[in-house]
Parts: structure tokens; C-alpha cells; sequence
């Protein structure tokens, strides 16, 4: 009795085995950085979760695009892009923080308002708008278009935001992965690589949950107000109480002075 | 902090976070299905 299957059985099983794997190469089996020391450590974290979020922030836009044409609109392209933006903004949050926790062994600060570190705050402060939009007490057709406009808008500030250390002077570093000349080699660039794949499987993982999740919600959420709907009904249709015949005393009789 | 204090802090909020963040969409999902006819509480 769950939102899992055969698949999200599999494919959690494979999550946390290359989570594992990833573990165990990132904290023992990797040599130290030769310029960042053990804190190269966090390079198995960190930029994966970040792209996760873009990722996430990405399936939305485009499921949300996928709703708001009217040829391709159907229910499941909204709860598509509600269940992948809430990932996205746990990943978006976990990016924050382990940038974060990086910065201050490497920058000698918790924050800074560099454009990266800035952009990406607003995505996550974004990413909690559209989830605020989502639940927003209207129609849930016109709640849907709503919610679609805002995740087109966090798709701008996503390709702003991948752009950001290219477009301005940043304190945050480039792209490790530079195409086709990576900085990092052997080891390290194996175990950064698998925890792409495992980041992106938990991804996979959660986002069918999630989804599922979104389905019940919103059919128990349906299933609720018809309820709510037949009950109100059925009261109205039972005969009311008999009329207060004009002898008899009535109980809303104004008090006397 | 040593430098792999800082590490292990990155490493443990994601664990965490992930982890909370799965139990809770798992325990959700197992509340809800519940509520489900029982000849539609399975996934395709």
C-alpha cells in the first residue's frame, strides 16, 4: 500500500547503491585536491545537486509548457510540473547549502552576494512561490495556468543562473566539467560523474513518487468536495422542520426589559 | 573545523535532507493509497 511499483523498486535499489558507491569513493577511496585539499570532497555533492535543481526546474517548465498548449493540455502535465518543482526546490535548498558549507573553508565566508550564489537564491525563493501558487485557493484550471506562467519565469532565471560565472566575475568557480577538457581527472572525475548518475536516479526515484503523491492528492481533494457536495445536497432536499404555528411559544422570543 | 569536518557537515545535511524528504513523500503516498478502493491501490 504505497505509491511504489516494480520500477520505483528497482530504481530506488540502484539509487542507493551508486549513493553508496559514490560514499565510498568521495570520502576514502579519492586522493585529496592538490589547491583545495580535502574539501575537494564536496565536488561529489555539490555540483550534482545543483544541476539536479536546474534539472527539476527544467522538467517543470517544460511539462508546464506541455499544459498551458492546448493541444497537449491534460491533467498529468501539471502534476508533473508540481511534483518535479518541489524537488527542485529541495535540491535548489541542498545546493545553497552545501555551496555554503564549502564557501567558508574555501572563501573564508558562509555568503556572499556573488551573481551565482545570488541567482540561486532566487531560484529557490522563486521555486517556493510556484508551490505557494499551486495551492492557492482558485480553480484548479486557472490555478494550473497560473502556476505554468511562474515556472516559465524560473526557467528564465535557471539559464541566467548556469550563465551567471561566464556573464559576470564571480567568486564561485567555473564549470569543472568543461566540455571535451574536464579540470579534474582520473579518480575524482569518476566518482563527480557517478554521483551525477546517483543524484539522478534519486531524482527519478522521487519524482515518480511525487507524482503519484500529486494524483491522490488531487483525487482525494476531488473525491472530497463531491462528497461535501452530495451531503450538502441531500441535506437540502430533507424536509425542514414544521412550521411555528402562531399559539405555540417560540424560543427566539426577545428578552423582556 | 578541519576541512573534513566541513566534509562530512556537507555530506550529512544531504543525507538527511534527502532521506527526510523520501520517508515523508513515502509515508504521504501509504496514507493516501489507503484511502483507495482496494482494487486500485496498485501502480502500473
Amino acid at each position: 500500500m504505497s505509491t511504489g511499483n516494480v520500477t520505483t523498486r528497482v530504481l530506488g535499489i540502484a539509487a542507493l547503491a551508486t549513493s553508496a558507491a559514490v560514499a565510498v569513493l568521495g570520502l576514502t577511496v579519492t586522493p585529496p585536491d592538490v589547491v583545495q585539499g580535502e574539501l575537494v570532497r564536496l565536488i561529489y555533492i555539490h555540483p550534482a545537486v545543483s544541476t539536479i535543481a536546474f534539472v527539476a526546474f527544467g522538467v517543470t517548465a517544460l511539462a508546464s509548457v506541455l499544459y498551458l498548449v492546448p493541444r497537449t493540455r491534460a491533467r498529468r502535465w501539471d502534476l508533473l510540473a508540481g511534483a518535479s518543482g518541489e524537488i527542485g526546490v529541495v535540491f535548489c535548498a541542498l545546493s545553497l547549502a552545501t555551496g555554503s558549507i564549502w564557501g567558508r573553508p574555501a572563501w573564508g565566508v558562509w555568503w556572499t552576494w556573488d551573481a551565482r550564489l545570488t541567482l540561486t537564491a532566487l531560484l529557490c525563493a522563486m521555486g517556493l512561490g510556484y508551490l505557494a501558487v499551486r495551492r492557492v485557493d482558485l480553480p484548479v484550471e486557472r490555478r494550473s495556468m497560473l502556476s505554468a506562467v511562474v515556472a516559465l519565469a524560473i526557467l528564465f532565471v535557471v539559464v541566467i543562473d548556469h550563465y551567471a560565472t561566464e556573464w559576470w566575475r564571480t567568486l564561485h568557480q567555473g564549470d569543472t566539467l568543461e566540455r571535451f577538457k574536464p579540470l579534474i581527472h582520473g579518480q575524482q572525475l569518476m566518482t563527480m560523474l557517478l554521483s551525477f548518475v546517483a543524484f539522478g536516479l534519486i531524482y527519478g526515484w522521487l519524482v515518480i513518487h511525487r507524482f503519484r503523491l500529486e494524483q491522490l492528492e488531487e483525487r482525494v481533494e476531488t473525491e472530497g468536495l463531491d462528497h461535501a457536495l452530495a451531503a450538502r445536497r441531500a441535506e437540502a432536499a430533507e424536509p425542514g422542520p414544521a412550521p411555528v404555528s402562531a399559539g405555540a411559544p417560540s424560543t427566539m422570543e426577545a428578552p423582556r426589559p | 573545523m578541519s576541512q573534513m569536518g566541513y566534509v562530512y557537515l556537507g555530506w550529512a545535511v544531504t543525507g538527511v535532507v534527502l532521506a527526510g524528504y523520501s520517508l515523508r513523500t513515502l509515508l504521504r503516498g501509504r496514507k493516501l493509497t489507503r484511502s483507495l478502493p482496494p482494487q486500485e491501490r496498485t501502480w502500473r
